[in-house]
């Protein structure tokens, strides 16, 4: 069943980021898949209105308020009025909101439930437990996610802390990782490869099953490569510590910087006071698409961070080739493959060490870097990130069965924070005020507060701004070659995929092509 | 459902006044569309009350204008300018007699006495204000008319009608040269979403929005749109439809 889906959040393009990214990427493999997704978050500088990306991902950019690193000041119910314009005009059945720093996507929450819709929400980010910042954060987690019907996370540990934050029901809650678009991140030798086999058929590039395998002389200058932002939570004071040490023990080695930040100033006064300007290049603030060519400079990957829930930035480092190093936080464990990544804990000793242990590997050979292009285009891809989250979808509106979905785990009667001990999913005011009640002493009753209100104001809202004065948008047309193809993979896919639920899945789509088919 | 429910009846308070869309299309190449929100009266009590109205509101006008003059003529009375009119001394001895000598032939002298007494006790401070109020209740125009001339070979003309009758439409004509496209689009305006039709114009930051103040539905711009492409450019000419 196709859905119309908003993706909310405060962070879209023109910003750069990993957020941004994510978003734009399902949205297309969704809308390749034959959904209607929109995009809502604020006006950016230049950047205003209606828009329409590529393949008619259209978004929404609503005059907001920014207060703080592009996020718009908390207002609660300023934003309903013009959210329930769209959810109308667009036809919206899921809300899908991320990240858990974007106001925009709490009150978007609360709004589509207030007005009986799905919702799921994304979180990016790990989150502390102890400062103030985070407690505040976390009440307000709690406060959105007590009436939501699906928590995606983009790792196990992200889900852990997501879970432990908001106090959600576990198998409420989905991982789904981040992936690449491994074509934009080649590594050198692949490039070349493929250029000069351009003229010649697509077998002869299946032949090539292993590149040849770079070597690297004992005395061969190795570079290491950082990018990312420079800021406290990236573990740039543990690198502006690193680097001298590393420098001094390894002669034949060099440093290229890109990013920027804060933190920029402390990195160019080590430099100087150490005088390693010749080996360390800083490059500041790089573009995404140019993320690639900075990336094939080097032979390892040094990232130093703090917290990470996923750490896109390391798979991409190893679809270019690189060796990865980086510190056993978060869930860059659960990112790659050991033979990928050398791993240290988040102090100076450990990374300088970690450091040396992948620059002695790479010397020795042992470490097949030519490899990991193809290995990581195997783990990830959006269309795979696009289907799982599909499933969420179906999960939610009841396409599939919640033992299903669930694959027994809640099934029969299984109590969960949405569903209530009737195990029946009510959108019910008062269903909801229970949920938002156990929330705590204070913040229970407060939140209830803000619900009731929210309810007031869409009752006034839908006599004062009524339904038939809202124009329903046309949507963007779809190709109809593109349909079939998609219908041809999709049988494909439920012929050899072993598992039942996907071939289910495909059996459904190929019924509901074939009525569009008829239809049109 | 009857019709009188609460919710019905606090719908038509809330809801917008109606748009109703009227094409004219004298020959095949000038189109004329207009959207307004004037209420054609169709059933013969609706012509009268119409006609009615109008007639109210020129009497209404009309007064108002006399009780202005009586109240300017009794302030300067009062100054010491010119003397009281009496019904025997006004022959022919001040500049201004005839206008008196006018509305005694028109509504009585009795009637002029009291109107002219009764205007002498109310205050400017009240009775401007109160004067310009029913001026400009029967000068305003209760409705808004937005229209789009579409000249094949000359170009277009857009035009938004003013709120009162005294002032002329405003009106801007775009030539053809100038036309770079016509679309309908999308834009925030106010705590809502609405679709627009724009033309762009060469040479120009800003489009040129059509029906600026009523923004009719999608449907209606869209026949615009149709209709303005079909006769702005040559049937069979390379753009589509």
């Amino acid at each position: 069943m196709p859905y119309n889906i908003a993706m909310i959040s405060d962070f879209f393009f023109p910003q750069p980021g990993g957020v941004e990214s994510h978003i734009y990427q399902l949205s297309s493999k969704l809308i390749d898949r034959g959904h209607k997704v929109i995009v809502v978050t604020h006006a950016y500088e230049g950047r205003t209105g209606v828009r329409y990306l590529t393949n008619g991902l259209k978004v929404y950019h609503v005059p907001f308020w920014v207060i703080y690193r592009e996020s718009t000041f908390p207002t609660v119910f300023s934003f309903f009025p013009i959210f329930r314009n769209i959810v109308i005009r667009e036809q919206i059945d899921i809300v899908h909101g991320h990240a858990s720093l974007s106001s925009f996507c709490h009150e978007a929450i609360l709004h589509a439930r207030t007005m009986g819709l799905r919702t799921v929400f994304t979180d990016h980010s790990l989150f502390g437990f102890a400062d103030a910042a985070s407690i505040l954060t976390n009440k307000l987690l709690k406060f959105t996610l007590s009436d939501v019907d699906h928590v995606i996370c983009v790792s196990h540990t992200c889900k852990e802390n997501t879970v432990l934050r908001a106090s959600l029901d576990p198998l409420m809650v989905s991982v789904i990782p981040n992936a690449v678009v491994a074509e934009n991140f080649r590594p050198l030798s692949y490039t070349s490869d493929d250029e000069s086999r351009n003229g010649s058929s697509r077998t002869g590039n299946h032949k090539r099953v292993a590149p040849a395998a770079r070597r690297i002389g004992p005395h061969d200058t190795i570079t290491i490569v950082v990018i990312s932002r420079l800021f406290y939570n990236k573990g740039t004071d543990l690198l502006i510590a690193a680097i001298p040490r590393i420098l001094a023990s390894h002669p034949n080695v060099r440093f290229v910087i890109a990013g920027s930040g804060p933190k920029a100033i402390d990195l160019e006064q080590m430099l100087e006071r150490n005088v390693l300007q010749d080996r360390v290049s800083l490059l500041g603030p790089v573009r995404h698409e140019e993320v690639r060519d900075v990336m094939v400079q080097g032979h390892i990957y040094l990232h130093p961070s703090l917290t990470e829930a996923f750490g896109t930035v390391i798979v991409e480092a190893a679809s270019c080739g690189l060796y990865v190093v980086c510190t056993r936080v978060g869930g860059i464990p659960e990112v790659l493959p050991g033979h990928m990544t050398v791993f240290a804990k988040p102090e100076e000793d450990d990374i300088v060490a970690a450091t040396g242990q992948a620059i002695a590997d790479l010397r020795a050979g042992k470490v097949r870097t030519e490899l990991f292009h193809n290995q990581v285009k195997q783990m990830y891809s959006w269309t795979d990130v696009a289907q799982r989250t599909e499933r969420v979808y179906d999960g939610i509106s009841g396409v599939l069965s919640e033992g299903e979905f669930y694959q027994g785990a809640g099934a029969g009667g299984g109590w969960s924070a949405t569903r209530g001990r009737a195990g029946v999913q009510s959108f019910a005011l008062i269903e909801r005020l229970k949920r938002y009640y156990g929330c705590g002493i204070w913040a229970g009753k407060l939140f209830c507060l803000c619900v009731i209100v929210d309810y007031l104001l869409y009752v006034f809202l839908e006599i004062f701004a009524p339904r038939s004065q809202i124009d329903i948008c046309r949507n963007w047309p779809k190709k109809i070659m593109k349909d079939g193809k998609e219908k041809d993979k999709d049988v494909e896919n439920g012929s050899k995929d072993p598992n039942p639920i996907a071939r289910k899945r495909s059996t459904r789509h190929r019924r509901e092509t074939r009525e569009d088919e008829i239809e049109s | 459902m009857s019709i009188l429910s609460p919710y019905t009846l606090l719908r038509c308070v809330t809801s917008p006044p109606r748009r109703t869309l009227t094409v004219l299309q004298p020959t095949p190449s000038t189109t004329s569309f207009t959207v307004s929100t004037r209420t054609v009266p169709r059933t013969l009590p609706a012509l009268l009350l119409y006609y009615v109205f109008i007639i109210l509101r020129i009497l209404v006008g009309a007064l108002a204008i006399v009780v202005l003059w009586a109240k300017w003529r009794a302030h300067k009375e009062n100054a010491g300018e010119v003397k009281r009119v009496r019904s025997d001394e006004i022959e022919g001895t001040s500049e201004t007699a005839w206008e008196s000598l006018v509305l005694k032939w028109v509504i009585g002298e009795e009637l002029l006495e009291m109107l002219f007494r009764s205007v002498e006790r109310v205050d400017w401070m009240y009775f401007g204000p109160g004067v310009l109020g029913v001026m400009w209740w029967v000068v305003r125009r209760g409705y808004t008319e937005e229209s789009l001339l579409v000249l094949r070979g000359l170009g277009i003309q857009t035009s938004t009608s003013s709120s009162t009758y005294l002032q002329p439409p405003v009106t801007r004509f775009i030539p053809t040269t100038s036309i770079q496209d016509i679309f309908i689009h999308e834009a925030f305006k106010g705590s809502e979403v609405r679709f627009y039709l724009a033309i762009v114009v060469r040479g120009e930051e800003a489009v040129v929005v059509v029906f600026p103040h009523l923004l009719p539905r999608r449907h209606v711009l869209e026949e615009v749109w149709r209709g303005a492409r079909a006769c702005l450019y040559e049937p069979g000419s390379t753009t589509k439809l």
